[in-house]
């Protein structure tokens, strides 16, 4: 089990490395956002969610309602159904390791990705190692939001360069997360959300088009997915 | 810490903790994989992304940071690509814009 718990965690040290700086970015933005040091570390710690976290804190600080919050976050967090499924499907397990209602709260998208990595080279899905690999990823993200939440929003006023690039990191990581789950199937979904968010922000409001994007892009994939099926 | 906010939060939360957790108890594994639920399920992903991303560099391009954006995304594709690294590709498109911002200051 221990020797399992360090095989999980050394997988997961890359994604130590990347999600602290990021979580430090958001504990920063959050704070430039409005929220205290301990909104922000509350989210991180009950959502666990980059993507959905820092359009989190876009829409409060643009003052969108509760419902439109909860459904474009819940939307966006709609494709972390299929993760574990996948995981167990690429493990050979019909049922997962104990603990699954606690540590499949740990299946981000990186963590899945990491999973599916180690599992393809034959590690084997065991409670101590899926453990391992999601506690240290949980871990990093929710003490990089509190270095950056507690540094505050002046922290990188001295270094406006350092400063600008965190605030890209939010488009960089919804850039990248598209590549990872793109498939050429999906272009017609991909084509639609663009187009139906881009013409709605302009024509009614940025909440809108997110709205739009979303239900257009779902829709067209139901239907063309269907089609390819067929 | 404001009730509303923490609303927010919960509710959220409690979707993505179930979201993750409870397919692997639900027996989704055995759902069609071709079925309407699972491509209802991979186009609102795809599309929420797709959407998120297009409403997070459109303000990029409304204040004059263009050509940052671009640098940005550039990085991003260049080191997604023979990586497959989400985590690298994203601390390399902010390093990248932040450069571009640098040096177009």
């Amino acid at each position: 089990m221990a020797q399992d718990f360090r095989r999980g965690a050394v997988v997961g040290a890359p994604i130590v490395l990347g999600y602290f700086p990021i979580a430090f970015s958001f504990g920063v933005a959050a704070t430039k956002a409005g929220l205290s040091p301990i909104e922000a570390v509350v989210m991180s710690l009950l959502m666990y969610s980059g993507a959905a976290q820092f359009m989190a804190i876009a829409l409060i600080a643009a003052g969108a309602g509760f419902w439109i919050s909860v459904a474009t976050l819940v939307g966006m967090s709609l494709r972390h159904v299929l993760y574990g499924p996948s995981l167990l499907r690429s493990a050979g397990l019909d049922a997962p390791p104990k603990g699954a209602l606690v540590w499949g709260f740990g299946l981000t998208d990186e963590v899945f990705g990491a999973g599916l990595g180690a599992f393809a080279r034959g590690q084997a899905m065991t409670g101590g190692f899926i453990w391992g690999l999601a506690l240290v990823s949980y871990a990093a993200w929710v003490c990089g939001t509190a270095v950056g939440a507690v540094a505050g929003a002046s922290a990188l006023a001295a270094w406006p360069a350092v400063d600008a690039g965190l605030s890209f990191m939010l488009t960089a990581l919804f850039l990248a997360l598209l590549l990872s789950i793109m498939q050429r199937a999906q272009l017609p979904v991909i084509a639609v959300a663009l187009a139906g968010t881009v013409a709605c922000s302009f024509a009614i409001s940025p909440t809108a088009g997110i709205m739009a994007g979303m239900i257009l892009g779902a829709l067209v994939g139901t239907v063309v997915g269907g089609r390819d099926a067929a | 810490m404001r009730p509303e906010i923490f609303a927010v939060i919960a509710v959220v939360g409690a979707f993505v903790w179930a979201f993750r957790a409870l397919p692997m108890r639900l027996d989704m594994a055995k759902m069609p994989e071709k079925g309407a639920l699972a491509r209802f399920f991979a186009a609102t992903g795809v599309a929420a992304i797709a959407t998120l991303f297009a409403a997070s560099v459109l303000p990029e391009f409304s204040a004059g940071r263009t050509l940052p954006a671009l640098i940005g995304s550039a990085a991003v594709l260049a080191v997604y690509l023979p990586s497959r690294s989400v985590v690298l590709a994203t601390l390399a498109g902010a390093a990248a814009y932040g450069a571009g911002f640098a040096a177009l200051a």
